[in-house]
């Protein structure tokens, strides 16, 4: 069915190229020059014609017909008019014989049309050995080989990894086949290349001038390469199976044309393309592998939401380049915020040039709890293959506050200082906090208290006091402990008590000797509870006498009393003086002692 | 002639603190207003003048996160509360700034003690310590004092018991005030301080990148060699890390 088809469009097409060929040339000055084959033996001939069309030209000159034998010109002209437009034509023949085996090229033919020059294309002859039969038709194989050829014409021989490049198989057919239907026998592999086909609706036939020749011309196939690796890879062969009709020489008794039945298999060749690596010099970090011509984007639905609410933000990629091919960059977002995994969308068309449109990864966001978030700047780069250089597009930050909601209390885990759990929650009303208006500001070199050497005597020296305040109690115990020496200390300070008068008035005899009797009086007023109005010497003998005090004692403070008395009467020194005040010590304290 | 030379020291040093009196109230007021990029070159002038307080840090952390610069925000913030452990603003505030950083780091569990010890450390800097340490020396000399004067059994032995538990308080605290100096004096902390930098399992470029660390988390530096810096997290992992990427607390 499908060949059926393309056999109905190229006949289609053959009428009208033949009718564009009848009418195109009626207009303007042609002067070409054809030969009646390529490729001759060394003995046979070759007939070249130079045709000047719709004009007649003056001066025409041949080229130097190099490497051959030339026999002509034969001039042959045709006029014709046909709805009264005239047609002119004028051919200058001319017979090559080669002379040499090799490549040979015949050169220009001038002419001149009413002062302008004209110029034929040089035409390339190939001369091969001789042959058997020199003046045999050229078989249907030759007919075949000159006027089928199925090309692959590759866009890019180098391009880098990743770069679009595209194979479009075309299928030349000369003026004089008939083709009536073609199959493809094996589609290609390319391996080591991301392929896509460019569907193509129906085989459009073109007029096309190939290797020098006029060619009917069909697009088979167009495929858009993504070279995978760098190096030399190999494009396989699209090999197609063409049946056709091939004119011979012969003719039916009309004298037309015996067209023969043939089919041929044709492959385009393999095609070996370079890839090129990308270059390593200013590589960026974060390529990932995408190649050609991109705008890059971050977008959120919203910036400002109350926690526990959602929103999108997407990462986008558009452009033109390897967009299947690469993995977009990643969305980092802080801990803070809960981050699901990204959704991702691609609205790429292929074409000749390659991909293009855009790819996305949506990724949604909850907020957990109050507080500004900045998203990270998100970074895309790609290798231009037209600038040979690396781009990379850094997104504008994305600042999201979250309005409302309980605060994230989670401390630095790392603090020392403070150690509290990072899923800490505190009450809602917590808000971002105002400075503080008090500066407070000391010098950085403060000296310290800690190391300082006030601070080592402050903690060291209270020890210290912990000996001194033990050796203290204990002298006090032992001075408890010692009772007689006490008891001494205790009479000794009444005796210092009750003399104490007498003692400021040592010198003095009348003032010192009153102050005595009445510091004996005195004691024994308080010792032994008796009124002065008792005082007799034998009341006090007889009070100390029940006292158990010693004779002696009693005896001896008796005295006292009466060198008291004696010594207002008589004159004292001072020795005395110091005498008597030493005894009555001695006295009260005995006394005391023993009561 | 010295001495002439110390006057005329000690006042320009005077002027220039006066000055920076006048630099915070202007700064107050700019960033009142929103202008928080001169508010930032007022403090770091009055920084640089050579005086610092808690206050002046926790501002500059202030700035700095309404400007969304996520790593100077926690540094400052983290500065002030080496001077003021216990403030309940910069508590609060570093928590927003917190929420703005990419990596979580889940802490290893701790024990019972180093949980008693971070809630405790946190009272008093370390000045702080130290005049607890002297007056719990004192409280103890006192209460052994009274142990040896006093007579009776029961009061004598309680007088022990608290003088030791006194002196026992008192070494503890010299502990501490000794940990918060060796953690302030070694630097031992840094924060990341650019948006994304990785962390190599060797000092040089060519070795392997163990892990990415992004701006704003806290690392302990435990190593350092020419221009690399060894890092632990808190949650174990350790890595190289360029010293550029980081500054030091």
């Amino acid at each position: 069915m499908n060949a059926m088809k393309n056999i109905i469009t190229l006949i289609v097409l053959f009428a009208f190229t033949l009718v564009g060929a009848a009418t195109g040339q009626q207009e303007g000055v042609d002067f070409s020059a054809s030969v009646s084959r390529n490729k001759v033996g060394l003995n046979q001939r070759i007939k070249v014609d130079f045709v000047i069309k719709n004009s007649d030209g003056d001066n025409f000159k041949a080229p130097d017909f190099k490497g051959f034998n030339a026999q002509g010109p034969m001039h042959f002209v045709q006029q014709e008019w046909i709805n009264g437009k005239m047609n002119f034509s004028r051919t200058y023949t001319y017979y090559l014989q080669p002379t040499a085996r090799g490549k040979f090229t015949i050169g220009q033919a001038t002419i001149e049309v009413e002062g302008h020059l004209y110029k034929t294309s040089p035409i390339e002859i190939e001369v091969t050995a001789a042959v058997d039969d020199p003046n045999a038709d050229p078989t249907l194989d030759d007919t075949i080989a000159n006027n089928l050829h199925l090309v692959a014409e590759v866009s890019k021989n180098s391009p880098y990894v990743n770069e679009a490049m595209t194979v479009v198989y075309k299928l030349y057919v000369g003026p004089t086949l008939r083709v009536d239907n073609f199959d493809f026998m094996d589609d290609p592999k390319y391996n080591n290349f991301w392929s896509q086909e460019i569907r193509i609706d129906g085989y459009n036939v073109e007029n096309v001038i190939y290797q020098g020749k006029s060619y009917r011309m069909v697009v088979l196939k167009k495929v858009v390469l993504y070279p995978q690796q760098s190096g030399k890879l190999e494009i396989e062969p699209l090999s197609l199976n063409v049946s056709m009709s091939v004119p011979t020489s012969k003719r039916d008794f009309l004298g037309r044309t015996i067209y023969e039945k043939s089919s041929k298999v044709v492959s385009a060749g393999t095609r070996t393309i370079n890839v090129k690596a990308l270059p390593e010099e200013g590589k960026p970090e974060n390529f990932s592998g995408a190649v050609g011509k991109f705008s890059f984007g971050v977008t959120t639905t919203k910036n400002t939401l109350k926690a526990s609410e959602s929103l999108q933000a997407e990462i986008k990629v558009s452009g033109n380049g390897n967009l299947r091919l690469f993995s977009l960059p990643k969305l980092v977002t802080p801990s803070a915020l809960e981050t699901y995994n990204p959704e991702y969308n691609e609205k790429v068309s292929v074409n000749l040039s390659g991909m293009e449109g855009n790819v996305s990864e949506t990724y949604t966001i909850v907020s957990k709890y109050k507080g500004k978030y900045p998203l990270p700047q998100v970074s895309f780069s790609y290798f231009n293959p037209e600038t040979k250089k690396y781009t990379t597009i850094t997104s504008d930050e994305i600042e999201i506050n979250v309005t409302e909601g309980p605060v994230f209390t989670g401390t630095d885990p790392n603090t020392e200082t403070t150690g509290t759990n990072q899923q800490q929650v505190v009450l809602s009303s917590n808000d971002f906090r105002f400075i503080k208006i008090n500066p407070e500001l000391v010098p950085k070199e403060k000296s310290h208290f800690y190391k300082s050497v006030l601070f080592y005597v402050l903690l060291l020296v209270p020890f210290l006091f912990i000996p001194i305040a033990v050796f203290a109690r204990n002298k006090r115990e032992a001075y408890v402990a010692d009772v007689a020496g006490n008891k001494i200390r205790r009479a000794n300070k009444l005796a210092k008590k009750y003399l104490s008068t007498a003692k400021r008035t040592l010198g003095n005899k009348e003032a010192f000797y009153i102050a005595l009797e009445k510091a004996l009086h005195n004691y024994l007023k308080a010792k032994l509870h008796i009124e002065t109005s008792e005082f007799s010497k034998e009341k006090i003998e007889s009070l100390l006498q029940e006292r158990n005090v010693d004779s002696e004692n009693i005896e001896g403070f008796i005295e006292l009393l009466k060198s008291c008395e004696l010594a207002r009467y008589s004159p004292a020194s001072d020795v005395t003086m110091q005498h008597d005040y030493d005894k009555a010590a001695n006295v009260i304290t005995k006394i005391d002692k023993q009561i | 002639m010295k001495k002439l030379i110390y006057i005329v020291l000690f006042l320009v040093a005077s002027f220039g603190y006066a000055q920076n009196e006048q630099l915070f109230k202007e700064a107050t007021d700019l960033y009142n207003s929103g202008k928080y990029e001169d508010a930032i070159a007022k403090y770091q002038a009055i920084l640089k003048s050579g005086e610092h307080s808690a206050a002046l840090y926790y501002n500059l952390g202030n700035a700095n996160y309404k400007l969304s610069n996520i790593g100077p925000s926690i540094y400052y913030y983290e500065k002030a509360l080496q001077l003021a452990p216990n403030d309940a603003d910069i508590k609060n505030n570093i928590a927003f700034a917190q929420q703005m950083r990419v990596d979580a780091i889940t802490p290893l569990p701790k024990t019972g003690w180093q949980k008693f010890k971070e809630r405790t450390l946190g009272y008093f800097t370390f000045d702080g310590w130290a005049v607890v340490a002297v007056v719990l020396v004192v409280l103890f000399v006192v209460f052994i004092i009274s142990y040896f004067l006093v007579i009776t059994s029961w009061v004598k032995r309680l007088f022990f018991i608290l003088g030791f538990v006194m002196l026992f308080a008192a070494g503890f605290s010299v502990y501490f005030a000794q940990t918060l100096y060796t953690e302030q004096n070694n630097n031992k902390f840094a924060i990341v301080y650019v948006p994304e930098t990785p962390i190599n399992a060797e000092p040089n470029t060519e070795s392997n990148t163990v892990f990415t660390l992004h701006e704003g988390t806290k690392v302990k530096v435990v190593a350092s060699l020419n221009d690399w810096r060894k890092i632990q997290l808190a949650d174990g992992k350790v890595g190289w890390v360029i010293g550029e990427a980081i500054k030091k607390l």
